[in-house]
């Protein structure tokens, strides 16, 4: 997988590289707009994650030729400007997903997975975590066999977090997903339905799925797969 | 009528002046004309003495004073024109002396014996029985070769008063009538100048920081008030700058400060999923992520407020029920309340179609509601009630918490304002929320307003325009 990030502060893109060789993803990486696009041009990418705000030539501009040229890449914009209206614009234009700076890197990389199995993205009717078993269809949740009984909130939460066994989804993320934007900077809501969640799913057995990581989120994964 | 405004100062100005100038004038008028009208009549007495003198007297000797008497008489017909003559020798005795007149307007037995004078010339007045004035006119006569003789003339003064006080009656009446004229027609006068004035003041009283781009009516009539509306004008342009500014650098700060926060972010949350850190340095990290994430919340929200500034809520638009928007907002927060054990009751069934961003107009129900379940003791209970009240639909989120002082509640929807700077609630509280919903009520044309009792609780009211079909 070849990925092409054009960023244009340093350490951001230090901090995204990083991230995905971790994950054995191959970046190349550019700081202007010019050398980006020749680069998009030339070569085949999986995906291109741009910013807008390039010297050079902007995303934007960058993104319009080369839905002109090649329209099935997928493209991640990221930015530091999240009105509507841009959104839309480059919604338009052909951006798949949309980032807005600051975010959680955890979700860059959710994202960027999501775009990357887009297509052949076989979703499983039945998620399993551990002894935890989440039927998508019926919408009913299992632990060891008993049946848990779940409001439609804290299922969609579970089966958010149940998407991704072991990654850590920041209260954003969980915010955007499972409630909508008005409830931005309501973070605390999110604990609040973790630690319901918590009681109907974990108290009751030795083994803990849901963790919190400090200052992330939260994760659901299962400890003997560690 | 408010007696310090310039109008009224202006006329009782103008008005007091002119009555003045008038007064003087009538005044001088008055007796001018008296002292002309009474020399002219001595002037007149004068003339038929020094006639009778000349004509008659200085021929006595020839003619005989019977003569004189005679002519004289005939002449002057003192009883038909009511007349007073008398010719009297030096001695004292008389030569002529007219009868009473006809209309026995006087008595001539009344105008005492005349002692002559050293002077030729000379008049005097006399009060006669009845109120009535005598005007006589005495010249002693002298000539060589004759007697002495003294003539006098006399006529009333009665005209004269009468004309007088005819005048004096007519400025009387005329003179309040004048005034009143000239103060109500200065008064319409100066209005009318002033309606400008009025017009500038109402125009500017309606200019607040939200419509800055909006100017005073400039008349361009080259006067004063043309002067005072542009310069006026500049002085909103200045301000307009001035906050256009602020805008400008709340919308740069809260964007520039993203990039170093993503970057901050990054790299901490990099090293929080290191397996090689030990428990106690992870927690430290992720410490400082929950700053970091809060920082970022800040900047989130003052980005919100510069987007909302530049007029973000006016865009989509839609119809809908604000009373189902508010219903379900509250049952998705009803487990942050029910975590301090609040009740949310939900007042009001009626649909309320409003126009508007459903997006942004949610969030002002659910900052309202988070606030109201920050401030409110656990078992407290919060009241959301959705009423339509003269065309508009009211929201109001009432807790029955801590509340806020009066002091402070005309501040609690300014930016970063806080009701007790050393009682933060929670660290979680950004000092944005309420000013996230009013920038969202003025973008609607909504109102919000906030009463509380300290120890009671708050009710947060929004009035919006109900949406005619």
């Amino acid at each position: 997988m070849r990925i092409l990030l054009a960023e244009d502060e340093k350490k951001v893109a230090d901090i995204i590289v990083r991230g995905l060789k971790a994950e054995r993803y191959a970046v190349d990486v550019h700081h202007d707009g010019q050398s980006a696009w020749e680069a998009a041009n030339t070569y085949d990418y999986d995906l291109i994650i741009l910013d807008l705000m390039l010297p050079g030539l902007t995303g934007t501009e960058i993104l319009e030729k080369i839905r002109r040229k090649n329209q099935h890449v997928p493209i991640l914009i990221l930015t530091a400007r999240d009105g509507m209206a841009d959104k839309i614009k480059n919604f338009e234009t052909g951006a798949d997903d949309y980032l807005t700076k600051p975010f959680a890197y955890a979700e860059l990389l959710l994202r960027i997975k999501a775009l990357l199995r887009r297509g052949p993205v076989n979703r499983d009717s039945v998620l399993r975590v551990g002894d935890l078993e989440i039927d998508r269809l019926s919408q009913k949740v299992r632990r060891a066999g008993k049946k848990i009984e779940l409001t439609a909130k804290e299922y969609s939460l579970l089966e958010y977090l149940a998407t991704h066994p072991g990654r850590v989804f920041s209260r954003t993320m969980i915010i955007e997903h499972v409630w909508d934007q008005s409830f931005q900077g309501l973070t605390n809501i999110v604990d609040v339905y973790v630690r319901h969640l918590r009681e109907k799913v974990d108290d009751a057995f030795p083994i803990k799925l849901l963790r919190t990581v400090r200052g992330v989120g939260y994760s659901l994964n299962d400890e003997t797969q560690a | 009528m408010n007696i310090r405004s310039i109008s009224f100062r202006l006329v009782a100005w103008y008005a007091g002046l002119l009555t003045g100038i008038f007064l003087l004038l009538c005044a001088v008028l008055y007796f001018d004309l008296r002292h002309f009208l009474e020399k002219d009549l001595r002037q007149a007495q004068l003339r038929r003495a020094h006639q009778v003198a000349s004509t008659l007297l200085a021929h006595a000797k020839q003619t005989g004073e019977p003569y004189v008497a005679s002519q004289t008489k005939d002449w002057y017909e003192p009883e038909i024109n009511d007349r007073f003559i008398r010719i009297t020798r030096a001695d004292g005795t008389l030569v002529y002396a007219s009868g009473a007149p006809k209309d026995g307007s006087f008595d001539p037995t009344e105008v005492p014996v005349f002692t002559p004078q050293l002077e030729t010339e000379s008049y005097h007045m006399l009060k006669l029985s009845g109120g009535k004035t005598l005007l006589v006119a005495a010249l002693n006569f002298k000539s060589s070769g004759n007697p002495n003789y003294l003539v006098e003339f006399g006529e009333l003064l009665d005209p004269i008063e009468t004309m007088l006080n005819r005048l004096f009656l007519q400025l009387a009446w005329g003179f309040p009538m004048a005034v009143i004229i000239i103060a109500g027609g200065g008064y319409l006068l100066v209005r009318r100048a002033l309606t400008p004035v009025e017009q500038i003041t109402r125009a500017a009283e309606r200019i607040t920081q939200h419509n800055l781009s909006e100017r005073l009516p400039v008349s361009s009539t080259g006067d004063e008030l043309e002067r005072l509306s542009v310069s006026l004008n500049r002085m909103i342009t200045r301000l307009d700058d001035a906050f256009q500014n602020s805008k400008r650098f709340v919308a740069d700060a809260s964007h520039d400060l993203r990039t170093p926060l993503t970057i901050l972010r990054g790299e901490l949350e990099n090293f929080a999923e290191d397996a090689r850190l030990d428990s106690e340095l992870r927690d430290r990290v992720g410490s400082m992520l929950e700053e970091v994430v809060h920082l970022g919340k800040i900047v989130e929200q003052l980005f919100t407020l510069s987007r909302l500034d530049a007029g973000e809520a006016q865009t989509e638009w839609t119809r809908f029920d604000l009373t189902e928007l508010a219903q379900t907002t509250a049952e998705q927060m009803s487990l942050l309340a029910e975590d301090k054990a609040i009740a949310i009751a939900c007042d009001g069934r009626q649909p309320l179609l409003v126009q508007g961003n459903r997006v942004r107009l949610k969030q002002v129900v659910v900052n309202l509601l988070d606030n109201a379940i920050k401030y409110t003791p656990e078992k407290g209970t919060i009241q959301l009630r959705m009423l339509a009240v003269n065309g508009h639909a009211v929201l109001e989120v009432q807790d029955n918490g801590i509340g806020i002082p009066p002091a402070a509640l005309p501040h609690v929807f300014e930016r970063f304002y806080r009701v007790d700077p050393t009682r933060s609630a929670d660290s979680e509280s950004s000092g944005l929320g309420l000013s996230i919903v009013k920038s969202i009520c003025i973008a609607h044309g909504a109102e919000v307003e906030a009463q509380s009792t300290v120890g009671s609780g708050s009710c947060f009211r929004v009035k919006l325009p109900l949406s005619k079909n």
